[in-house]
């Protein structure tokens, strides 16, 4: 049930051979049905919006010349945009190996759903004008190549520490959106300790859930001995039915835990069954976002 | 040995194995099953979710009892179960086995060995040693077998070794071995008898009683060995002739024929009255049907008494023709020689010549036409062959008529012949009468049209009524013959040709003749002046021909009456591959009769094929399966059997079996079910371009229909019509793949890979439109095929047809031919050309034109209003070959050239190809859409 991990240096090598990858395909897929649900929306924080004219100096690019505005007049008037700083968006995903997993057929991996996603909101991001990298990665970049560098970051693993279940606390610009999507299976408090970080220096956030079908329903009978994907060790269960209940029980107190935290520091919390559509998640995601821009942050101490 | 009613077991010590029983039951008990081992992402929320300290997990009881029982038969088998069992064998000495495998063996041989086998094995048990007495002369070929004290097993291998042989039994000499046998006492003897008397039995008895106790074993009457006597010829038919030992009541066996390559031939009875000893009967068949059979043997007695080999005299009848064959004047339908020679060809050897050329090879009926009449040097060599056997058939003639004292005839003759129906007689030409019924002839059919219209008249005597086989209707000899020495001479009172009678072309003159020649007597291979005949090939135990073994004698042919059937001299055929002789079993032995004089004191048994068996090995069968069945259980319950899960997940563990049987059943059934409904829901689906989320994939395997019907519904998917040609075929696909691509890239239509669908075989139902390039090699659709096309256009479905011819067929009127065959049978709607404001050229691109590889042309399509599926046209036919146009290579390069308009006629016939597929998948809505205004207006008053 669960797939080897692709080997990186053969996902590379595609990256190399110049072929789109596609994953990155698979993603803009997602994305431009998402961008077709959301078209009309109102678009945010554009860079080059419409300021004001004024007279040329002695200095100025003669690119910016507004010739039109000029031609009615004596004067020679230069086109200033409004100047305004695009909103840079931080990207992760849960690159653990917890996350290759995959309960059967027809479901993809998570990580690899993780991944989808992730590229998508890139791709829509960056057709809204804002910057997008990676956590950890390089500077936030913008431009149609955004989500190609982006997923070659991803399959080259430039970010930090790519296989932890949890982001490091790095410094990051306030007023900057980080985007979490991982399966955030991990403790509770260790999640809560880099979330009020991030939170602390004013950076919106975003989390997303990825599950997989079978950890969201535990389908397994009888006498199983179950073992982890990231050496916790094995546990042995005599009868599976009997502690299902008790295994929705924790993983809602888990998902309730995130919510709450999420909220508490202003951000969003969304949970992805890996068995339906990137295209729900994406959308809610991308609109929660819309609504994180829209509305006054109050967070938390 | 342990007796328990039928069954026994041999080694009993081993069932108190089945004491240990209780213990392996506690010890299975608490063996638990081996978990599943599952990896598992989750498993943080897992730990310490169940306490360790819970009782033990125990095997569910029904694979605990199916282990039981596996011990249980193991245990079983390991004491040797025996089913029958029979009795120790009484005495303490060897048992001394006296096996006949005379030739009279053979029909009773397998059973006679298992008897022998399972004396062995209870000779074994007791731990007993064998000791083998064959009465019969071992074959030149063949290892003497060992001789005294045997171990049981080395006495299986010798008995499995031992073959019947076809020569006779010699019990005086079995007497002298067993006489020299030196055995401690008393032993076991068990005479395995063939049931036939021979010379010294009495004494082989004695010899054998002065041993131990004896036991003689005799086949049952019903398999008491026969002898098949040589048959013999009586015209016809062959007389067959059987012998049994006793008269045992009526009874009837079944003689076959053969032919050298075993094909049955001929079948006939011989039935015995209720105390004969002897029986006879007839096989009837056709000469030339009987001439190549070359054995007779009795059914279902297979030995070397009962059959017969059938020798060249049984067949071979060379029939001379005086006369010169074929003459160059270039007139056969007058020559004699013609029509007797075209009467037997079929089925004699014919030699045609003069009386020394004819009389030097072997000949058994000379045939003398009037026109060659032996000279008087001649015909003294004629007669005196004639004498020796030979048939002399004579036929008449102006030649005949005019001699006045030709004696070479059987009835003195009247000089001139006797003309009837001429021009200048009254009477009319004579009819053929029925043959008597002592005549050769009897019997067969005289045609009604057969006349004879000149005729040699016999001399009114004492003796020619005796002597006439064949009367005209009025009475006076057709055929007349007279028997000389051993030979007959016939005279046929008319000519063999047709100057006389028309019978000559009749079938009768070809029965006749063959009837004639099977009077004669066979001809004998051709000795050659040798006095011995070489062995060819002899018969075995089995009666079957193989090489003679090395050491085989050659067969004096003037003592070969009295030669017995022996090691040196086995019954065969001797000669040479021209011509053989048979020497066969049955004219060489003495009747055949029941043994007289038993030893005293003597047990009778008969052969019998029931006995004790073995199970030891069922048993271990069994355990087996059960281990496998065990294996199965096993791995399903580690999960390891990954279908099973799901499928017995409710499943009660005493319903198990059932639901392994059961379940593959209701399977079936299920997965009918679900996908009818898909069908049901992806129909409802496409007419509104429903792109809801693909279906949660299941997990139960499908097969292969469910398969085609899962691959055509989970993603919407252009399909195209095999037509069988492989190019048009293969740029179907490539066309549907590209304009796929164009589709995902453009518009909101993501299909998947173009499907090829089979009219005879696939499910049209399933599509919203179907790509149906036209060919000429493309079969018409079948009755059934046609009936689904029809279904299919009247419940939504699209058919997109294209002639690829540009537009011959449909600029200038007159429908294609092949389309025109392919739509026979189908419902077909008006069709008219497209008019230019359709909703094909406005469903996504606004199009004036529809080119595919070529343009120009229309587009035809079912009449406005549509009867059915909202005025939506099902049928549209084209001709520009679009798939051609569609048709990319992987850099999405066009394969094929477009003319006249190049790259950008390539571009628009993909803009019409996204309009047809808009148009299959949501109708006439943008039609609608076009006339909003109209709507809008007409709302607002």
């Amino acid at each position: 049930m669960v797939r080897p991990d692709e080997p990186t240096a053969l996902r590379q090598a595609n990256i190399l051979a110049g072929a789109l990858p596609p994953l990155l395909v698979a993603a803009q897929r997602v994305a431009s049905t998402v961008l077709q649900g959301v078209h009309g929306r109102r678009r945010v924080g554009q860079g080059d919006a419409f300021w004001q004219f004024r007279q040329y100096r002695q200095g100025d690019s003669i690119n910016r010349i507004d010739w039109r505005q000029s031609a009615k007049g004596r004067a020679v008037y230069v086109r200033e945009t409004e100047w305004e700083a695009a909103a840079s968006v931080w990207l992760w995903r849960d690159g653990s190996p917890s996350m290759a997993f995959t309960s059967g057929r027809g479901v993809p991996l998570k990580r690899e759903r993780a991944e989808v996603i992730l590229l998508a909101l890139a791709t829509l991001l960056v057709d809204a004008g804002e910057r997008v990298a990676l956590l950890g990665g390089d500077r936030p970049i913008t431009g149609h190549a955004a989500p190609r560098r982006l997923a070659e970051g991803i399959a080259t693993d430039a970010m930090v520490r790519p296989h932890d279940s949890l982001p490091p606390l790095l410094p990051l610009p306030s007023h900057g959106h980080l985007v979490m999507i991982g399966d955030l299976l991990d403790p509770l408090a260790k999640i809560e300790e880099i979330v009020r970080g991030y939170a602390s220096q004013g950076v919106r956030g975003h989390l997303l859930q990825v599950l997989d079908p079978a950890e969201e329903d535990l389908p397994y009978d009888g006498h199983v001995r179950f073992s982890g994907l990231e050496k916790e060790g094995d546990h042995l269960i005599r009868r599976v039915e009997a502690v299902r209940e008790a295994y929705g029980g924790r993983l809602r107190a888990q998902k309730d835990g995130l919510a709450q935290l999420a909220s508490s520091v202003g951000w969003t919390w969304r949970a992805h069954r890996t068995d339906r559509p990137p295209e729900t998640a994406l959308l809610s995601l991308y609109i929660a976002m819309a609504d994180v821009g829209a509305r006054p942050v109050r967070w938390g101490a | 040995m342990l007796a328990l009613g039928t069954l026994a077991f041999a080694t009993p010590w081993m069932l108190a194995l089945l004491l240990s029983l209780p213990v392996i039951y506690f010890l299975l008990r608490l063996m638990p099953p081996a978990p599943k081992l599952i990896r598992f992402p989750a498993i943080r929320l897992l730990l310490g979710l169940e306490p360790e300290e819970q009782t033990p997990v125990r095997l569910p009881w029904w694979l605990l009892l199916l282990r039981m029982l596996l011990v249980t038969i193991l245990i079983l088998a390991l004491a040797r179960p025996l089913l029958n069992p029979q009795s120790e064998l009484p005495g303490s000495g060897p048992l001394v086995l006296a096996i006949d495998d005379g030739w009279a063996a053979a029909p009773n041989w397998s059973i006679m060995q298992r008897h022998a086998e399972r004396l062995t094995e209870r000779a074994e048990r007791a731990k007993r040693p064998v000791v083998i007495v064959t009465t019969a002369p071992a074959a030149l070929d063949e290892a003497k077998p060992q001789r005294g004290l045997l171990r049981p097993d080395e006495a299986r291998a010798v008995l499995r070794a031992l073959k019947p042989k076809p020569w006779p039994v010699d019990r005086a000499a079995a007497a002298n071995e067993v006489g020299r046998l030196t055995i401690p006492k008393p032993a076991h003897v068990v005479w395995l008898s063939d049931g036939l008397e021979s010379p010294d039995t009495a004494r082989f008895g004695e010899r054998l009683a002065a041993l131990g106790t004896v036991e003689v074993v005799s086949p049952a009457s019903s398999r008491a060995p026969m002898v098949l006597m040589p048959p013999s010829l009586a015209g016809r038919e062959l007389h067959v002739t059987a012998r049994r030992p006793s008269g045992d009541g009526p009874r009837r066996i079944a003689v076959q024929g053969t032919d050298d390559r075993g094909a049955l031939l001929a079948r006939g009875f011989i039935d015995f009255s209720p105390t004969a000893t002897e029986g006879t009967g007839t096989l009837n068949v056709p000469t030339e049907i009987r001439n190549r059979i070359v054995r007779l043997d009795i059914e279902g007695h297979t030995s070397a008494g009962a059959t017969a080999l059938l020798d060249e005299r049984y067949r071979r009848r060379p029939v001379g023709i005086l006369g010169e064959k074929q003459t160059a004047n270039g007139q056969p339908l007058l020559q004699e020689v013609f029509f007797l020679e075209r009467a037997l060809e079929p089925y004699a050897q014919l030699t045609i010549g003069d009386a020394a050329t004819v009389l030097n090879r072997q000949t058994a009926v000379l045939l003398v036409p009037d026109g060659a009449s032996p000279g008087p040097a001649e015909r003294d060599s004629v007669i005196e062959w004639m004498k020796k056997g030979g048939v002399v058939v004579r036929f008449a003639g102006p030649r005949l008529a005019a001699s006045a004292d030709d004696d070479f005839v059987p009835v003195k003759l009247r000089l001139g012949d006797r003309a009837l129906g001429g021009v200048m007689s009254w009477g009319s030409p004579a009819s053929i009468a029925e043959f008597a019924p002592g005549s050769p002839f009897y019997g067969l059919r005289v045609p009604e049209d057969a006349r004879i219209t000149q005729q040699v008249l016999a001399e009114p005597g004492p003796d020619v009524s005796d002597k006439t086989w064949a009367r005209l209707a009025d009475g006076t000899p057709l055929v007349t013959a007279e028997k000389r020495g051993e030979g007959w001479l016939v005279l046929i009172h008319t000519t063999a040709n047709t100057s006389w009678s028309n019978i000559a072309i009749s079938g009768l003159f070809v029965d006749m003749l063959q009837r004639l020649v099977a009077l004669s007597r066979g001809v004998a291979g051709d000795a050659g002046g040798q006095t011995a005949l070489k062995p060819w090939k002899t018969l075995d135990g089995f009666a079957r021909l193989v090489q003679p073994p090395l050491g085989t004698l050659p067969l004096p042919l003037d003592q070969a009456s009295s030669v017995v059937p022996r090691p040196q001299s086995p019954p065969g055929l001797y000669g040479d591959e021209s011509s053989q002789v048979a020497f066969n079993l049955g004219n060489h032995v003495p009747a055949p009769a029941p043994i007289a004089s038993l030893p005293s004191g003597a047990t009778t048994d008969t052969l019998t094929e029931a006995g004790e068996t073995d199970l030891t090995k069922w048993f271990l069968t069994v355990a087996l399966c059960l281990l496998l069945l065990d294996l199965l259980i096993s791995l399903w319950l580690r999960g390891m059997l990954p279908s099973a899960r799901g499928l017995t997940r409710r499943a009660t563990p005493a319903a198990l079996l059932l639901a392994l049987v059961a379940g593959v059943v209701v399977m079936t059934a299920d997965r009918a079910a679900q996908a009818a409904t898909e069908l049901e829901e992806k129909q409802l689906a496409q007419s509104t371009l429903d792109r809801r989320p693909p279906p949660p994939p299941r997990q139960t395997p499908a097969d292969p229909a469910d398969e085609m019907i899962l691959r055509a519904t989970l993603e919407t998917r252009l399909a195209y019509i095999v037509t069988g040609n492989a190019e048009v075929d293969n740029i179907s696909r490539a066309g549907l793949d590209g304009l796929g691509e164009i589709l995902r890239a453009r518009t909101s239509v993501e299909p998947g890979d173009p499907i090829a669908v089979d009219i005879e075989k696939d499910e049209l139902r399933l599509f919203p439109l179907l790509y149906w390039p036209v060919t000429s090699e493309q079969a018409t659709p079948s009755v059934k095929a046609m009936a689904a096309i029809d279904r299919y256009l009247k419940t939504g479905g699209i058919i997109f047809f294209d002639t690829r011819d540009q537009h011959i067929t449909l600029g200038r009127g007159g429908l294609n031919a092949d389309l025109k065959r392919l739509l026979r049978g189908i419902d077909v709607p008006p069709l008219v050309a497209m008019p230019s404001e359709h909703v094909l050229t406005k469903a996504f691109y606004l199009l004036s034109d529809t080119p595919g590889r070529w343009s120009g042309g229309r587009l035809w399509i079912e009449a406005g209003g549509g009867r059915i599926n909202d005025g939506v046209a099902t049928i549209i036919i084209g001709a520009n070959d679009f798939a051609g146009a569609w048709a990319v290579d992987r850099a999405g390069r066009g394969t094929l050239p477009v003319s006249p308009g190049g790259e950008a006629q390539r571009e628009l016939a993909f803009r019409f190809g996204v309009n047809l597929v808009m148009y299959a998948l949501t109708g006439n809505y943008k039609d609608d859409g076009v006339h909003l205004n109209d709507i809008m207006q007409r709302l607002r008053r």
